[in-house]
């Protein structure tokens, strides 16, 4: 269908481009917000068009994974914190010259320097051949529990003494807490 | 046309580079932690394009376990914050000095 | 035993009784006297069974070396050392034996013997020793013993001002002799005596010679580093006998005989004229002493200029036998000064004693005897010696024959000065007038030196044990024979006959009463030397000494030392201040240092 043809391609560019511009606004919201719950919103918005990248990227395990853990516990576990610390409300945040310039400067090297590594350097992108390989959860969880069978079990154990390491820390503020 | 490569790649530097931004200019704690997640999306982002256009499922793989550890990392991270929150009733990073000359 | 064992034996059992009394015998005076005898005496009798008992030998051992460059520590016994070896095993034990009697109320007894016997095991080494390093290594032990003794009684500051005087002279003199036997080394390939002989290829230059001279100079106090020994009578008067008189002084010359194959004439010249000229100027700063040891002193100075000249003029044997007359006549002189002194309760100034014939008969019939020998009455061994001398000059250099003469005058004339002031007249103080003979130990060493200083000229005395040393004695021939005589009888006659006549037996010098002039001559003459140290310590060496300190506290100290301790603690002060403790800030340095390896990554850098 040629009107499909020269359609789909463009969606999948509008789709894109709206995507990624959603991102970049959202992280830039983040960075530049005084409250720091709007801070949280303006991530949790930036992981969510992110994981639509991912759906692009016919990574479909991913982008589930993203939303359920990086979304839902791990920017929920930010705002059970921020809410419980930041006792008042929205923090002054002067914005001192020398500091945005520097890091303004900063950023610019950084893009510069990973877009030079994108556009001069070789990137051969390959069309995409069909299916994405990453789109299969058979062939997926295959790889997951072969030939990466050694880092899953590590992850168990770092997920373990992450756990442990949770429990020392608050409990020491509890006996702290006691001993007033 | 599907977005080449390159544009992947660059949103990726683009949202690391504001992320790192976040990381130098903001002076509450908790904020600079969300820019550093916002740092290890933008290398999730990097991983799965490369691995989509390369027709592999390593990358894929590797963003799991990056996942994985971003979770451990994020609730030790804030544990320790909460901890320090309580001896020093501050989370402003220019408060936290104690170990100046 | 070996020899070789009786050798080491005889060098050990000093050593042992020194760091036995050291160790156990600190305040048991008369303990410590006793060993210190005892080893004297087996030191004594073991050197004179070596001697005559014809052993002659060489033996040594490696001590340590640094790849081709070895020292070795080793004996050689020849006739030479068999020679000194006999003189001073008898002189020391005459010595310890007089000392047992002379130190007996002095409180620090044991460290006394202690010091003697260190001092016989330093020379004995010295006698024995058959390279210059290992000489070179009790040299400056013997230089240290003479230090301990000279500052027996310490807490006299001239006594301890002589003693450092003493010790910083002979240091002087020592460098030379160190330049010396490196630059021997360094030529010749060897310092061992033996090789040194034996080789055929010896380097001749003068300097070597007159390097390791320099040595002797220090040590035997010749002109211009003589100013010691005056001062060093500040010590017990036995130790001016055995050190000062008889053995250490002898050790330069001694020395001398030894490298008597390195000698190249230029430089036995230069030795001959220092012994002549240091011979003549002490004679005439003899003259105006008061004091009995000073006297002495100056007396020492001038004979052993007389060796060196000797020595100088081309004859090893009649250095050696002059030594040897020496070593009797000179100990006996200073013994009986001791006894002396002894006896007039510690008075040592001649114009109050007086009158001691009588009351000190021993003494002043074997002061006789000396003073008899060191002028050179016939017969006696000072007669022999001295001839032998005057004999050498005369065939070889004239001019050193006239002063060498001249100075046998003056000889004359100071020793009899000295005779008939203090043993004949009527007594000048109520110490004189009290004295009494010293006991039995003191008076024994005298009458045994007496016999020596008579007997010691004739050869059948030797039995033949020393030929080789001996048998270089020159003996005038014809003409000379007479002329040598008849010298001999006129400088006697002259210097003995004004002296007697020219001074009086009352209480003042009759030099400083006839002519003033004169004497304050002499007596300048004899200060001039230590003026003119004194006035280069001061003025140029103290000034320089300053300066060098100032550029220590500031160059060395101040800059280089602190300086860089500054410089670290700046960069320390820099680096601090990059812990700010804010991360931010941190963030901001780890970056640059991504900057950084980034742009060597892409090859910018």
């Amino acid at each position: 269908m040629p009107a499909g043809a020269t359609r789909g391609p463009k969606m999948e560019q509008i789709a894109f481009t709206c995507l990624s511009v959603l991102a970049l606004a959202s992280a830039f919201g983040m960075v530049l917000s005084k409250n720091a719950v709007n801070g949280a919103m303006c991530l949790l918005l930036c992981l969510a068009a992110v994981a639509g990248l991912f759906v692009q990227l016919h990574a479909y395990l991913l982008a589930f994974v993203l939303v359920l853990v990086y979304a839902g516990a791990v920017v929920a576990l930010f705002l059970f914190i921020i809410m419980l610390l930041d006792m008042q409300g929205g923090q002054t945040w002067r914005l001192r010259g020398l500091d945005l310039f520097a890091a303004a400067v900063v950023a610019a090297l950084l893009i510069t320097g990973l877009n030079l590594l994108a556009i001069r350097g070789r990137l051969e992108s390959a069309p995409a051949t069909g299916h994405s390989v990453g789109s299969s959860l058979k062939l997926y969880s295959y790889q997951l529990f072969t030939t990466y069978l050694l880092p899953v079990q590590v992850m168990g154990f770092l997920l373990l003494i992450a756990m442990l390491g949770v429990i020392v820390l608050s409990r020491r503020n509890e006996r702290q807490e006691d001993s007033k | 046309m599907t977005p080449s490569l390159e544009a992947y790649v660059m949103l990726s530097a683009a949202l690391f580079a504001v992320g790192f931004l976040g990381v130098l200019v903001r002076k509450n704690t908790l904020v600079i932690y969300m820019c550093l997640e916002l740092m290890l999306v933008a290398a999730t982002l990097a991983l799965v394009a490369f691995s989509h256009f390369n027709g592999t499922l390593d990358g894929d793989v590797f963003v799991f376990f990056i996942l994985t550890v971003a979770a451990a990392e994020v609730a030790v991270g804030l544990a320790i914050i909460v901890a320090l929150f309580r001896a020093r009733k501050t989370v402003r990073v220019d408060q936290l000095d104690s170990l100046k000359h | 035993m070996t020899p070789l064992h009786t050798a080491l034996s005889v060098l050990l059992a000093p050593l042992a009784s020194a760091a036995f009394i050291a160790l156990f015998l600190r305040r048991r005076g008369t303990a410590a006297s006793v060993v210190s005898v005892a080893a004297a005496a087996f030191a004594a009798l073991g050197g004179l069974e070596l001697a005559f008992g014809l052993s002659r030998f060489s033996g040594s051992v490696e001590w340590f070396r640094f790849g081709s460059f070895a020292v070795e520590l080793g004996f050689k016994f020849d006739d030479l050392a068999a020679l000194m070896l006999s003189i001073v095993g008898v002189i020391g034990l005459c010595v310890h034996v007089f000392s047992l009697g002379y130190m007996r109320d002095d409180p620090a007894k044991a460290r006394y013997f202690g010091g003697l016997s260190i001092f016989m095991f330093s020379m004995i080494g010295i006698v024995l020793a058959d390279n210059l390093f290992m000489m070179f290594i009790f040299w400056e032990l013997v230089g240290f013993s003479s230090y301990f003794l000279i500052n027996h009684w310490y807490e006299k500051l001239s006594a301890s001002d002589a003693a450092k005087k003493a010790f910083i002279v002979n240091r002087v003199g020592d460098f030379g002799f160190v330049l010396g036997i490196i630059l021997c080394y360094w030529r010749n390939g060897t310092v061992n005596l033996t090789e040194l002989g034996a080789s055929h290829d010896l380097v001749f230059s003068r300097l070597i010679p007159l390097l390791l001279f320099c040595g002797a100079v220090g040590k035997s106090a010749q002109l211009p580093l003589q100013v010691w020994l005056p001062d060093a009578m500040e010590g017990p008067t036995p130790v001016s006998a055995l050190i000062h008189a008889a053995t250490m002084v002898a050790a330069g010359i001694y020395m001398l005989c030894r490298i008597n194959v390195l000698m190249v004439p230029s430089s036995m010249e230069v030795i001959a004229w220092v012994g002549t000229l240091t011979a003549l100027y002490s004679a005439l700063c003899a003259v105006t002493q008061r004091d009995i040891k000073k006297v002495l002193a100056y007396s020492t100075l001038s004979q052993l200029g007389y060796m060196v000249a000797a020595f100088g003029l081309g004859s090893v044997g009649a250095s050696m036998f002059h030594l040897t007359t020496h070593a009797f006549f000179k100990a006996l002189l200073f013994l009986g000064s001791g006894s002396v002194i002894l006896g007039c309760h510690h008075e040592q100034d001649i114009f109050r004693m007086g009158g001691l014939r009588t009351r000190m008969p021993v003494t002043f019939w074997t002061f006789t005897v000396a003073v008899a020998a060191i002028v050179g009455l016939p017969g006696l061994a000072g007669f022999f010696s001295k001839d032998a001398i005057l004999v050498l000059a005369y065939d070889r250099n004239p001019a050193v024959f006239a002063v060498l003469a001249l100075t046998a005058i003056l000889t004359a004339f100071y020793m009899l000065r000295l005779w008939k002031i203090v043993f004949l007249g009527e007594p000048r103080g109520e110490s004189a007038g009290q004295a009494h003979e010293s006991g039995v130990s003191m008076t024994a060493p005298l009458v045994l030196l007496a016999l020596l200083s008579a007997t010691g000229g004739y050869m059948w005395l030797y039995h033949g044990a020393f030929g080789g040393v001996f048998s270089q004695i020159p003996e005038a021939a014809g003409s000379a024979h007479v002329v040598i005589l008849l010298t001999s009888l006129f400088v006697l006659a002259v210097g003995a006959g004004s002296s007697l006549a020219f001074y009086t037996s009352d209480g003042s010098d009759a030099l400083e009463q006839r002519s003033p002039a004169a004497f304050g001559f002499l007596f300048a003459l004899r200060a001039c030397f230590d003026r003119a140290y004194d006035y280069y310590v001061q003025k140029i060496q103290q000034r320089a000494a300053m300066a060098l300190n100032f550029i220590d506290i500031v160059a060395l100290a101040g800059i280089a030392v602190r300086g860089l301790a500054g410089a670290v603690e700046v960069v320390g002060f820099g680096v601090r201040a990059l812990h700010t403790g804010r991360i931010n800030n941190y963030v901001y340095w780890f970056l640059a240092g991504v900057v950084v390896l980034w742009a060597f990554a892409a090859g910018v850098l």
